[in-house]
């Protein structure tokens, strides 16, 4: 049997990617290429028309003051919150790697608030926030106190801080099987030459687990980006609008104020944005990884 | 070859399950004598109450009824669109009000000769045509609670007394001076603030349709407008006294529900759908709803705003037959003058009936507020045009930092004039 023709190697293909491609296609291409297609026209997400508008859905997207204001608050947002989850995973990764007691009940512990979905996670914190914290604060200082989210600044650090508890422990694992992956004989090696703890983590550890910092920095860049179910149920854009971020407002500008095309168009930009940050992140991470 | 059997076999199961939807179209029901009619139900909350109902009503009629519940990741209208363009619509079909002006010309039947037409005064007229038959009354108001009014100055809570801003606050200083502190709640939600408060401003109007094409051609002043200034003026007497004053946009809609159900509290700004919220706590006996309090002359004061929330409209089409429609008509009258159906509505779906020889005795006490309001054609009809994205600039992005005391009443007539300027129109 020739194995080099082009029908044998689509059969093989079919047969092992076949149902994989078709799948992805209905779920992933087609969707969005439609998607793409809803960014010409002004349709009003229900109606039977859809009639083609050309690039007016883009013009008034780059219009649309309350996107970019919204954007520019998701750019602070991420920044912060990237950050602070990598900074956070990477310590207590560190922490339940170093052999300390019952570190697989804490690596299960920090895991733990990843498993709650969104939606609870952001109610169960406005609990916190809204009662528990001004409880406190009142007990001690004794006057009214306002709670986090009532002030505008207060509500976005109050999504980081949510943001940081959620995904620190996913992020954890991640850095914890980087901190396995470096010999134990680099290390035994390093402290033979006379390194301490820190160096060894510095000059040692951290550059042969850039492949950890890639993947885990852009799993949470782009998952910052994106964010929406803890934005809704904690903040829901209060107060005043001002805890709104780029994903809620495509999101309610689209089915809330019935304008579907620029929603989309508005999904779109921020798609390419996330794309672009996460390609040059993993192309710059890439580059430095270093092979032991 | 056991497998190729296998996956036949399923093949033959799948594509006999497909022949056996495609079978139970039309007029082939359970019942072949009687006659078979569709029910588009878009309260998806008592779906399975019209189930029920329709076996029954089967039961006792010989008439077939098929209940359908509207996707909910559509709307109503769109639906009921797809239904006619295959040739193929429901019967009854319950939509919004506003739905109704626009489906009414082509669709909808003439019901102006039916028997319980005399007992309501919310069904829709289109073009001299009685299109829409009200399903239930929804409406808006201050709640109070008059065991905790009573509890503080001592002598019956009539609503009718503080019709007036300068007697609420006479009424809310008496409170005050007997130890209720901040008598008020008021939710920061910004679907109360932008789609139940505000727009009380263009309902309460002469004529609310031109006042808002006013103001979306930007002639209108609305800094000046004597309705924006009197209920300002209440809205700002309600923020004095509110209990959550100093955090008032992060006010939680559960605790101001049960601060009122338990009597903490005395007012609170909402409908008769706040039952379904303030039930869950431990309520004292004697809440109701009532007009919200205004320095006026127009007599809005005296009015709740709302009116019917679900309305009802059968097909004339040629796709339905006589037989149909008279079986549609008469499952209206039975709702309206069968004790069973009135059971239905008022009972098991726990609504307030449009229709005043309904006993409705049974409901909750702010939709029995709504129910003798309505019956007494005191209810200010809702205004169904406002451009879609109101609720959230003017809810959440205005009357947000106003509740917060962050603005004042000049800038927010300053802000909602800039909106409606850039605002897109709902054609109607």
């Amino acid at each position: 049997m020739k194995t080099n023709t082009m029908s044998y190697k689509l059969k093989q293909y079919l047969l092992f990617a076949g149902v994989s491609t078709v799948i992805f296609a209905c779920v992933v291409i087609i969707p969005f290429i439609y998607g793409l297609y809803l960014t010409f026209t002004s349709w009003d997400g229900v109606s039977r028309n859809k009639p083609f508008v050309g690039l007016t859905n883009y013009v008034n997207a780059f219009g649309d003051t309350g996107y970019w204001t919204s954007l520019g608050r998701t750019f602070i947002y991420s920044a912060i919150a990237v950050i602070l989850v990598n900074a956070v995973a990477f310590i207590i990764a560190y922490m339940v790697t170093s052999g300390i007691k019952g570190q697989n009940f804490f690596r299960a512990g920090f895991f733990v608030p990843n498993l709650i979905g969104g939606i609870v996670l952001g109610y169960v914190w406005k609990f916190v926030f809204n009662k528990a914290l001004v409880e406190i604060s009142q007990t001690i200082s004794s006057g009214q106190a306002k709670s986090l989210l009532a002030t505008e600044n207060g509500a976005i650090a109050a999504l980081i801080i949510v943001s940081v508890w959620q995904y620190a422990g996913y992020m954890m694992l991640i850095y914890v099987a980087g901190f396995m992956s470096v010999s134990e004989d680099v290390i035994e090696a390093a402290k033979i030459d006379g390194c301490t703890g820190t160096q060894s983590i510095i000059h040692i550890s951290i550059p042969l687990m850039t492949a950890s910092f890639v993947q885990c920095l852009f799993l949470t860049i782009t998952r910052c980006f994106m964010v929406y179910d803890v934005n809704l149920s904690l903040t829901n854009g209060d107060p005043y609008g001002s805890s709104a971020l780029a994903a809620m407002h495509v999101y309610n500008q689209a089915f809330i104020n019935k304008n579907y095309g620029t929603g989309q168009a508005e999904a779109l930009i921020l798609f390419i944005i996330c794309a672009v940050i996460g390609g040059i992140q993993v192309y710059v991470g890439k580059k430095g990884e270093v092979q032991a | 070859m056991k497998k190729k059997l296998l996956s036949l076999a399923m093949v033959a199961a799948m594509s006999a399950s497909l022949v056996a939807c495609g079978g139970s179209d039309g007029k082939s029901g359970a019942n072949g004598s009687g006659v078979s009619i569709t029910i588009l139900n878009s309260k998806t909350e008592i779906q399975t109450q019209f189930e029920e109902m329709a076996e029954e009503y089967e039961e006792a009629t010989g008439v077939h009824v098929e209940v359908y519940n509207a996707d909910t990741d559509t709307t109503v209208a769109s639906q009921v669109a797809t239904k006619y363009a295959s040739n193929d619509p429901y019967t009854i079909s319950m939509v919004d009000a506003k739905d109704i002006y626009s489906l009414a010309d082509d669709y909808a039947y003439d019901l102006s000769n039916e028997d319980w037409v005399s007992h309501t005064t919310l069904g829709i007229t289109v073009n001299d045509k009685l299109a829409g038959f009200p399903f239930c009354v929804e409406a808006r108001g201050i709640l109070y609670n008059a065991d905790a009014i009573e509890k503080v100055t001592g002598k019956e809570f009539d609503p009718k007394s503080v019709a007036t801003l300068d007697d609420f606050q006479k009424l809310l200083d008496e409170l005050k001076a007997g130890g209720m502190e901040t008598p008020v709640g008021i939710l920061s939600e910004y679907w109360s603030l932008g789609a139940h408060w505000f727009p009380m401003i263009y309902e309460e109007q002469a004529d609310p349709d031109a006042f808002v094409n006013g103001l979306l051609e930007g002639k209108e002043d609305l800094a000046g407008n004597e309705k924006y200034n009197e209920l300002m003026d209440t809205f700002e007497t309600l923020v004095k006294y509110n209990y959550a004053k100093g955090s008032a946009s992060n006010a939680d809609r559960e605790e101001t529900s049960m601060m009122l159900a338990e009597g903490q509290i005395a007012f609170m700004f909402g409908g008769n759908w706040d039952w379904s919220v303030i039930n869950q706590y431990d309520y004292t006996e004697h809440l109701g709803m009532m007009p919200v309090p205004q320095n006026t002359s127009d007599g809005t004061n005296g009015k709740l705003v709302g009116g019917g929330s679900k309305y009802i409209f059968v097909d004339s089409s040629d796709a339905t037959s006589d037989e149909q429609r008279q079986a549609a008509l008469d499952f209206l009258n039975w709702l309206v003058s069968d004790a069973e159906g009135n059971a239905f509505l008022t009972e098991k779906c726990a609504l307030v009936p449009a229709f005043d020889n309904i006993d409705a005795s049974a409901l909750d006490p702010l939709s029995l507020s709504v129910k003798s309001y309505a019956d007494a054609n005191n209810l200010v009809p809702n205004y169904n045009y406002l451009p879609d994205d109101h609720m959230t600039v003017v809810g959440q992005e205005i009357m947000q930092k106003y509740l917060d005391e962050a603005i004042d009443r000049a800038e927010v007539a300053k802000e909602v004039t800039e909106y409606f300027k850039t605002a897109t129109p709902i054609a109607h």
